[in-house]
Formats: structure tokens, sequence, C-alpha cells
């Protein structure tokens, strides 16, 4: 199969095929952010997020899931365990937050050179910005901790992880990639999906589960 | 599945609600009374309706800087202007003993000075604030616990949820506070919900946190179903009223009950949650589909809408119960005398009388005024009555057409007799074939009194 002819022009300008590749990925899985929300129920952590989170992990590949999860799981760790460190100071919001990152930062340094150490370069080859933007994380994780309580705040990361990891699965595969690369017009579906499910008024799938006694009661 | 989904038309869902109502109903404008409490506080106020009082507003740094503690009375509320779902609110009961830079929180831990400042520095910067920009501290006088209220709440004060929609309140619930919701009373925070019979403000089945259906305050034995709130019209009023004040088109109003001062507003939410559906174990859309569109003039209107649409709901549990209607201490009957004759009255229900009687002239109006002029006729002085027999009366009154009997009157004069008619009457759906005696009922309040015998079928509720 061939690509799409303005694919092949974008490419010719110089354009890398893995930014057109990403660009046109990118409306899709803030379409599946927005359906997650809307229909199934899942908040997760805004849009931002989750879609950011999924492209870090595209840029973990080939090992995206491992390392994805693995790295996603420790950033949350170090949030909860940083907030009972420093509980007892009663620091400012920004100041805390900085704190939380630099041991997020300590601690993937640590991550990576023992994995140097184990002779897992896979993992300390990975460019720097999946890294960056999975440290990030925390500060949305620490903001919803503070005002909601861990348990809502573990929550949302356990439903940003299911987004990003749906999301991940999506533009990983070779066959949506290709099916994008030689039907690009396919991405303008984005517009229309996305204003049905802005006028989606039905029930989400969580709320049937929330509402149970009250759909069941006759 | 389908019929699920089929059924879901009854539940408001978090996505009509923000699409149908809040979005085209709550314009910014109204909004913005909603989401800045201190502005709500003025504006309420303006208009007569009960709020706590504000003891202090800490706008800057510099007002934090310059304030002085020692004119904080011994409990008090610290809220952030425009936090939300019950964040950032500091509630103190007194002072801590010996101290006047510390003060004794709900669950007994010491807050101080220091303490309170740097959370007002954190209200400041925009922690607790809904879109995390800078905001004002403010403290608030604290309302006292209802002594009804007092084996049900831990710590805080309960409130009431009243959603209003079109001038006309269509559901509500109590809020309590538990150990988990360290004494707040918001659902999200682990809070009781109890849903409300519209109609009396008795409660109904409870929810913990967002969705869990529960029966006794957990560990204790506590029933929660069954408490009749006082105050009950007063509430709807406040809470109709803040609907037209405020604009917020569909609004859920946060009332409180202090021990004084009775009902107070507390809040009033732009985007009220969605978990009083399982609190009332019924769906708001069917309720707001009903009364869209209908045209409410007046605040009592709309509460009288609400509670005859809505309430009652206890009511026909027991109805279902017992087999039997309830019925209050004054009902509207339908009387059906003579060859059909129709006349519909209020009627006083006494269960204190044995039997039922009506005026005179309202026996006249029922077709019944040959038969009674001719007992008068036939009626002799209360001495001449008092020599006959049981037999010979019977024979003095018998042929008159329509008298079905008479009845011996005592009273202070003596015994007198009454003629009986029989009638048909129709009471909340109920036809009840009734012998009634006539008596002269024209002074009285009410022309006619349903008795004992009349009531079988029905079971009486004072307070309705």
């Amino acid at each position: 199969m061939e690509y799409h002819p303005f694919i092949q022009f974008a490419a010719g300008e110089g354009v890398p095929m893995q930014t057109i590749a990403l660009l046109l990925m990118l409306p899709l899985v803030a379409t599946l952010v927005a359906f997650f929300r809307q229909v199934v129920g899942i908040k997760a952590f805004g849009i931002y997020t989750p879609s950011i989170v999924t492209f870090a992990f595209v840029a973990f590949d080939p090992k995206g899931f491992k390392y994805g999860i693995g790295i996603f799981l420790a950033v949350i760790f170090v949030g909860m365990v940083s907030r009972y460190i420093l509980k007892p100071f009663r620091l400012l919001y920004l100041p805390r937050v900085a704190i939380t990152l630099s041991l997020i930062s300590f601690v993937m340094f640590a991550i990576l050179i023992f994995g140097g150490y184990f002779q897992r370069t896979g993992l300390a080859a990975v460019s720097i910005f999946p890294l960056l933007i999975m440290i990030t994380l925390a500060e949305k994780f620490v903001a919803v901790q503070i005002e909601k309580g861990n348990r809502v705040a573990l929550l949302l990361a356990g439903e940003t992880l299911v987004i990003s990891l749906v999301g991940y699965a999506l533009v990983s595969s070779s066959a949506v990639t290709l099916t994008m690369l030689v039907y690009p017009w396919l991405v303008l579906l984005a517009i229309p999906v996305n204003i049905m499910l802005g006028k989606w008024t039905g029930l989400r799938l969580v709320e049937y589960v929330r509402f149970y006694k009250i759909l069941s009661k006759k | 599945m389908f019929e699920l989904l089929k059924k879901s038309g009854g539940i408001l869902g978090m996505n009509a609600r923000n699409l149908e109502y809040v979005r085209p109903l709550n314009r910014r404008q109204a909004r913005e009374i909603a989401d800045n409490k201190l502005l709500a506080k003025r504006v309420l106020k303006k208009n007569d309706l009960p709020v706590p009082g504000l003891i202090a507003k800490i706008r800057t740094e510099e007002d934090l800087e310059s304030f002085d503690w020692s004119t904080l009375p011994g409990s008090f509320a610290l809220k952030p202007n425009r936090g939300f779902g019950g964040e950032g609110i500091v509630v103190v009961y007194g002072r801590k003993k010996g101290r006047d830079d510390a003060w004794v929180k709900a669950n007994g831990s010491v807050i101080t000075v220091d303490d309170l400042r740097a959370h007002i520095r954190n209200i400041l910067d925009g922690s607790f604030s809904l879109t995390n920009t800078p905001d004002i501290a403010f403290f608030e006088e604290r309302l006292k616990l209802l002594k009804l209220f007092k084996p049900y709440a831990y710590k805080g004060i309960p409130d009431i949820r009243v959603i209003v929609f079109n001038g006309i309140p269509i559901m509500a619930m109590l809020r309590l506070p538990t150990r988990q919701s360290d004494g707040k009373a918001n659902l999200q925070q682990g809070a009781i919900g109890v849903g409300l019979d519209l109609a009396t403000g008795t409660t109904t089945t409870a929810v913990l946190g967002k969705s869990h259906i529960i029966e006794h305050i957990p560990r204790t034995r506590l029933v929660l179903s069954g408490l009749k709130l006082p105050y009950w019209n007063e509430i709807l009023r406040i809470a109709v009223e803040s609907q037209r004040i405020s604009g917020l088109g569909f609004l859920g109003a946060d009332i409180a009950l202090d021990r004084d001062r009775g009902p107070v507003i507390l809040e009033l939410n732009a985007r009220p949650g969605l978990s009083i559906q399982v609190a009332n174990l019924s769906g708001l859309k069917t309720r707001l589909n009903r009364v869209k569109g209908l045209k409410v003039r007046t605040t009592e209107r709309g509460i009288l809408l609400g509670k005859h649409l809505f309430g009652g709901e206890i009511e026909e549990e027991i109805e279902e119960l017992s087999g039997r209607r309830v019925i209050g201490s004054t009902e509207k009957v339908k009387l059906i005398g003579k060859d059909g004759k129709e006349i519909e009255i209020e009627a006083k229900i006494d269960t204190g009388a044995d039997s039922t009687s009506i005026d005179t002239a309202l026996a006249r109006e029922l077709g019944f005024g040959d038969a009674l002029s001719t007992f008068e006729s036939r009626l002799g002085g209360q001495d001449v009555m008092k020599e006959l027999s049981k037999e010979e009366r019977q024979k003095l009154f018998s042929g008159i057409p329509d008298l079905a009997d008479t009845v011996p009157v005592k009273s202070s004069h003596g015994t007198s007799y009454r003629p009986m008619v029989r009638i048909e009457f129709v009471m909340d759906t109920v036809t009840v074939p009734a012998k009634v005696s006539v008596i002269d009922r024209s002074g009285l309040e009410y022309p006619v009194i349903i008795g004992r015998k009349s009531l079988r079928k029905f079971l009486v509720d004072v307070n309705k």
C-alpha cells in the first residue's frame, strides 16, 4: 500500500515520518480520552495528562508497556511517599511540589543507574523527554492529593494509566498507524465524533453502576 | 442491557446535568453568586434571607499580618471564599483551655494561630479555589447543633440540600457528617445522605458516601428513616426564594438548622451533585421533566406543587402496607345525597366522635328537606319525648321517607333527638356509605364532622 500523496509530499519536504504519524494520532488519542470521559465515565487527570503520557509510552517503544507502567508507578509511589515526608513541614504548594519533583528526579536517576548496572541499557538509552513528561505527572497527582485526598488521587492516577495504555495500544499498533498514513483524511472524523460526544446526554457506563439501585427498583 | 438503557431516562447523569441544566440555566452571572460565598451571603442577606454571620475577611497577605487574632470568638468556621465540595474549611469548637492562641477542632486536635495562618496562606494562594486562582479567606459564625440531630451527627452540623428548578423544590436530602467525613456534610467526603419526603420533610432511605445504601448510622443501631425535620415549610421557602434571588435556574441550596435561629442558608450550588438520587431512590430527570414549562407565580405555589407532585412517598408506603388511606385532620369530601345530589366541602376528621354528622342546612341542600320538616313537625318537647318508650318513639317517626333512624343527643340541657339520613361521601378517592346525624352546626367552623364509624378505611395523620 502506498502512503497518501499528501503524506508523501510532507515527507518529501523533510517532515520526519514519525512526526507525521504522531500528529495524525494526537486527534485520535484526544478523542479516545473524551470518549472515556463522556461515555464510559473515566475521569483521569483531564485530557492533557493521559494524552501526553500515551506519547511518553510510545517513546519508550519497543518496551513501552514494561517501562511505561514501571516509571508511571514509580512516579505515583514517590508522590505518595513524599506527601507523608513533607506533611510535618507545612509547606506552601509550589515549594512542596518542587521538592516532590526533585525526589522523583533522584529516584529516576537511581532507576537508570540500577538499569545500567544490570545491563538493562534499553531504559538508560531512552530520550530524556518522555521521562520528564512522566515526572511532571507528579504535579497533577500532588494537586489532586492535596485537594481531594489520597484515595481520589490514586483512583485518577489508575484511570490515567488505563486510558494511556489503551491509547498506547492504539498508537503503537502498526495497522492503525498505516491506516492513518494511507488515509490521513480519516483524522477529520475526530471533529464530528467529538461534536457527537459533546452533545451526548445519556448516562455514562459507570453511572449505570452508581445508580444501579434506582434502575433495578421495581 | 437494552431494557436498562431505556430505564436510564429517569436518572439525571453527569452529561445531561451539565449540558441540559447547568450550562443553559445557570448563566455566568448567576454562577458567580454560587461560587463566591461572600457575594452570596451579601445578596441573600439584603433580601432578608437568613445566612450565618460574618466575623472577618482576610483578602491579602497584609490583612493576614495585621489581623488581630484576639477578636476571634471561641468557635468559628474558617472558609475559602471560592472553595467547593467542602474543601479547605476549618471548624473550631472552643478555645484550648488556658490559651488564647489555640482552638480545638471537631476531631479533638488542637489548631494554633500559626496553623491557621498557614492555612489562610494556602487559601489566599488559591489551593482550594475552583480554578486555583488567588482567593479570600473568611471567618464565619459557627452554627449550633439542633438537639434533634445530636445522636445522628458526628461533630459537625448536618445540612439539608434542596434541588430547586423552575421555582419548585423537586428533591431534597439531609446530609449527616460522619467520623470519616471529619464533621463535614459533603457526600464526596464520606457523609451520609438521607432522602427526604418532600411533603413532610421526613427521612426515607439513606446512602453513605456516593452510592452505598444503609439503614443505620454505621456502628450504631440508630435507624435513619422516619426522622421528621422541624421548620420544613420554612426550609422549602428559603430554598425557593434563594433561587429567585440568585437567578440560578438549576439550584442546589444548602440549608442548615441553627438551634437558636432556625433554618439558615449555608451555600448555593450551581452544580449540585447527583447522589441525591440514590438517597431518594428516585431519578431527577423524571421530576425535572414533569415541572418543565410550568408557570409558577409565587413561592407558596411552587412549594405546594413540589409537595404534591413529589411528596407523599412515606404515605404511599403506609397505604400500601395497611390497605388504608392516610388523611389529615381536615379533608375535602364530596357528599352524595338524595337523587345523586353532590356537594363538595371541607370536613373535620374527629376520632372523638362516634358517628358522622352534617349541618341541617347542608342536609336540606342534599335533598332531605321534606324528611327534616316532617321530623320536626312530629317532634314533641323534651319532657314529652322523655316519657316515650323506645317502641313508641320508633312508631312516632316511622313512615317518614328518607329518615334512616333517630339518635339521642345528650347535652347540658338534657337529651334531645336528632334525625339520621343515609348518604354516601367520597374522601381521598374512597367512597363511604354512612348514616349521618343532622344537627344545627351553623355557628361552627366545619359543617361536617366525620366520626369513627366512617373512618374504618382511613388512618389519620395529624401532621398532614
